[in-house]
């Protein structure tokens, strides 16, 4: 029993990191219709810049965090206004699968390149932002102090990206600029502006999320394509446009990743999962949200 | 040498498939040259690497590129090609050129049974359920000791055995080269016959394709079973030129690099394909510096190549070719420039409408015509079309509640209500996308409930969308052909063997010629104005003789004239066979029917004849507001 809550524990705590990159992917694929599948790398990079900064440049780690931070939000402002605005502004747009997998695609390898030339190829990870033995939760389960860390930051930046979708005018045009584009332009609503806003917030979301989780797992400049891999099946199955479906389908593969590592097979218990995910799809693929994903 | 760029270019047109001799003609000489003359060297090892994963992408190009199934299974197959190849060389000491069919075979089996599964997934479904197929495989491959585990496993077997290392790395080179060209050769085939024309449709919406008669399960599963055994045969290629299978070949990552040189190439070219695997691999053996940052290298060039032009280095040739040709021929070429030419289109359009100025007439005149080509006649007091009490809810919506209407053989019906009063669905429902939660639709007595779209299609129904779904990169008469072809019976195999297009464009040419449009038929579709476009559509969906013709908003964006002609055809129409429009237009609606059907919140809530229509206090409080 104390195994299963352990589990569980730990699995929840891994499946807060696929979940705050699925609400990545899930909000900002609602505004431009494009799949971000370079969020993971911006997760290295807030956590391997603030490494760097702080242990080989000798930095103050807030100077660390905040200039990391402000390279993140600078080199994604940048991506948009040069890349996104080239493929998506002009006149002729890139429609279809084109758009939806390969920019971010390239990005990823971009940014994994970069990396590779700043921070070398070793494993590192920020300084911890919570120093300590892992807390004892009684009854024997554990948790390490980082993790609970990256369980607030998953709750509150999916439950506030569900609010603000839900609740506001802003969070409503930007369901407007996914939903149709040039409906959108024509009512006023300056899609640009938002997919622009959103595309740098995940960015720095995702980079804060990496400082934060980084002593846990540790990261290589090539990190970030697993954590964007599984954060974008997590997305899948919350129907790529629902953040806070998006939000239970990473903690869910979470739980089920360590489940099956600790009790089936810590070989196998990656495939395995992988093969029951794919069942899932293909077995039930309207409950698992797949349906309003494709547009015709 | 600018006879051999025209030729290049002309070949990589996207979207066009290539005549497939002088494709494969192409590929095999130039594979040659390159080959023998550079065997020797380090470049030579490069390029039938390159040749090895051009093997793998032409397959991709066919699968992902026209036909829009987007599964990310390659590298498996190119994986289990090569490691079956080096498992029958090693323990079998099976030479590993006769170990490539027996690991293509091997694969097309297993793609048949995983191919039965995933393919019932379509769009992004079916990409997230093959993703997991590569981190699957990695992770088998990566801990099972007998293929080496994480490193990978070598093998003495070349594909070429010789005496001396330089027959043995020319001889590789010629069998890898042959090899690709019997790929290009296979896939050009299969893209220039009347099954590779349903494989374009099924790339432009699966949904329209299935309307038109084509069974979209079946061609999905076979071109899965096509990739894969492409793939593996650049599998067991690269096993016996390379004579170590990386654990690394398998995988997510590998799977990418495979997409990379396909999109950088042109996914709707098969020589683009092609020239993308040499582009990827040219590039990241150019340098010690470039293969140490490839990640960086490979990031910055898809984006740059793309940014330029969707249609990848494909695309480029293309549009660099028709602009040279277009200052050479000075503002006459324009016609020849694929894209949107509106201003020729309607130039042509315009000739075309004073040529036909009397095909409603002419429609009239001939009228007898256009009798079903499927006209088992119903017996007498059956009626064609019966909806008993078709209901549909989504949650707690009911878009249908309840509907019950019959249509006889012949006659002109129409179908109003207002935005969301659940036309198109009952429309949805008639043709088969759309499952009713309850109630029946009978076609000509039979019970069609549970039957495909492609099915009900072969018992004589068609129909149009709303929104244009046509080919782009075919002409006008492919695209009225397509539901001409009846290709249900055929497989892509039979599609190498041979085509059947011919007599297709024969029906196709009867309908544009019924319609006046014999002008157009040579053009490019996307050339065309979207009116022009429209009509194509319709001319599609009439051209199989259907007896029951459904169309959704037909004169939607149609021009005064335009919607004349279309009145005109359709009245001629109603005479033989069975017309039910939707419409907004209610002059037209009143004008062109003789009953008609209005919808409001899923209720039917007025039948009648067109005198009644205009009078009835219902409609006018629904759909003119008084």
């Amino acid at each position: 029993m104390m195994k299963f809550g352990n589990l569980v524990v730990a699995g929840i705590v891994t499946g807060s990191i696929y979940a705050v990159f699925a609400v990545c992917v899930a909000v900002w694929y609602r505004v431009s219709n494009i799949l971000n599948l370079a969020v993971g790398d911006f997760a290295m990079t807030g956590a391997l810049g603030v490494d760097y900064l702080s242990r080989v440049e000798n930095w103050p780690l807030p100077l660390s965090i905040l200039a990391t931070l402000a390279a993140v939000a600078a080199f994604g402002y940048c991506y948009d206004r040069v890349v996104l605005s080239l493929a998506q502004d002009r006149l002729r747009r890139h429609e279809g699968i084109v758009v939806t997998f390969f920019f971010t695609f390239a990005l990823s390898f971009f940014i994994e390149g970069i990396a590779q030339i700043l921070f070398g190829t070793n494993v590192h990870a920020a300084p911890a932002l919570w120093p300590g033995n892992s807390l004892n939760l009684g009854g024997g389960l554990n948790i390490v102090r980082a993790g609970i860390l990256v369980l607030a930051c998953a709750v509150i930046s999916g439950g506030m990206f569900a609010l603000y979708i839900r609740y506001t005018l802003s969070g409503k045009a930007i369901e407007a600029s996914g939903e149709n584009y040039l409906g959108a332009r024509i009512v006023g609503i300056d899609t640009r502006r938002y997919r622009r806003s959103i595309f740098v917030i995940t960015a720095l979301l995702a980079a804060i999320f990496g400082i934060v989780e980084s002593p846990i797992t540790g990261y290589t400049y090539i990190s970030g394509a697993v954590i964007s891999l599984t954060g974008f099946i997590a997305a899948a199955y919350g129907g790529f446009r629902h953040p806070a479906r998006a939000l239970v389908a990473g903690l869910a593969i979470g739980v089920l990743e360590a489940l099956l590592g600790g009790y089936v097979s810590a070989e196998y218990g990656d495939t395995v999962m992988y093969a029951i995910l794919a069942a899932l799809v293909l077995a039930r693929p309207r409950a698992m949200g797949f349906e309003s994903a494709v547009s015709n | 040498m600018a006879g051999l760029s025209r030729l290049v270019t002309a070949r990589m047109r996207p979207g066009r498939p290539g005549a497939p001799l002088t494709t494969t003609g192409l590929v095999v000489v130039v594979g040659l040259v390159v080959v023998l003359a550079f065997g020797q060297q380090y470049a030579g090892s490069v390029l039938v690497l390159a040749f090895t994963y051009a093997i793998v992408t032409t397959g991709m190009a066919v699968q992902i590129g026209f036909s829009q199934q987007i599964a990310f299974s390659q590298s498996v197959f190119m994986g289990l090609g090569a490691y079956g190849a080096a498992l029958l060389n090693t323990h079998l000491n099976l030479p590993t050129l006769a170990a490539a069919p027996v690991v293509m075979a091997g694969s097309g089996l297993l793609a048949l049974l995983l191919g039965s599964v995933v393919t019932r997934a379509s769009g992004l479904a079916l990409a997230v359920a093959t993703i997991m197929l590569p981190l699957i495989a990695t992770g088998y491959v990566s801990s099972a000791g007998y293929l080496g585990g994480s490193v990978g496993m070598p093998l003495a077997g070349n594909l070429w055995q010789a005496s001396s290392p330089e027959l043995i790395a020319a001889g590789n080179g010629v069998i890898t080269v042959i090899a690709l060209g019997l790929v290009v050769f296979v896939a050009s085939r299969i893209l220039n016959s009347d099954v590779g024309l349903e494989l374009y449709a099924l790339g432009v919406d699966e949904r329209t394709a299935a309307s038109m008669g084509i069974s979209t399960p079946r061609r999905k599963l076979e071109l899965f079973v096509l990739g894969s055994m492409f793939a593996s045969l650049g599998g067991a290629v690269y096993a016996g030129t390379q004579l170590f299978v990386p654990a690394t070949l398998v995988g997510s990552a590998a799977e990418l690099s495979l997409l990379i040189m396909l999109f950088v190439g042109g996914r709707r070219s098969i020589i683009g394909a092609v020239a993308g695997a040499l582009a990827v691999e040219y590039v990241s053996g150019a340098s010690e510096w470039v293969s140490v940052n490839i990640l960086l290298v490979e990031g910055a060039l898809i984006t740059v190549v793309l940014l330029v032009d969707p249609e990848g280095l494909a695309g480029i040739a293309a549009t660099a070719r028709a602009r040279l040709r277009e200052r050479r021929r000075g503002s006459g070429g324009l016609a020849e420039v694929p894209g949107p030419a509106d201003t020729a289109g309607a130039a042509a359009d315009a000739a075309d409408a004073a040529g036909a100025a009397g095909a409603a007439g002419a429609g009239r005149l001939r009228v007898t015509d256009w009798a079903p080509a499927s006209a088992p006649a119903s017996g007498t007091g059956v009626p064609l079309l019966e909806c008993a009490g078709v209901s549909k809810d989504y949650g707690g919506l009911h878009v249908l509640d309840a509907v019950s209407l019959t249509l006889p053989a012949r006659g002109r019906y129409g179908l109003c209500g207002p935005n969301g009063a659940g036309k198109s669905t009952l429309l949805g429902v008639i043709g088969g996308t759309v499952s009713p939660s309850a109630g029946r639709v009978l076609l000509g007595g039979t019970d069609v409930t549970g039957l495909q779209p492609q099915q009900r299609f072969y018992l004589g129904m068609s129909r149009t969308f709303q929104a244009v779904h046509l080919i782009t990169g075919r002409t006008v008469l492919d695209n009225v052909a397509v539901s001409c072809l009846r290709s249900q019976r055929s497989s892509l195999a039979a599609g190498i063997a041979g085509s059947r297009l011919g007599e297709a464009r024969d029906k196709a040419a009867e309908a544009l010629d019924y319609l006046g449009m014999r002008g157009l038929s040579g053009r490019e579709v996307s050339s065309l104005t979207l009116e022009s476009q429209r009509m194509v559509e319709f001319a599609r969906a009439i051209a199989p003789r259907p007896r029951l013709l459904l169309l959704d908003e037909p004169a939607a964006g149609l021009s005064e004239p335009q919607r004349d002609r279309l009145s005109g055809v359709l009245h001629a129409l109603g005479e033989v066979t069975c017309v039910l429009l939707v419409e907004h237009d209610l002059g037209l609606v009143a004008q062109i029917t003789e009953r008609i059907f209005v919808l409001d919140y899923g209720r039917l809530v007025f039948q009648g004849s067109p005198a009644e229509f205009n009078d009835s206090a219902v409609v006018n409080s629904l759909l003119i507001g008084q």
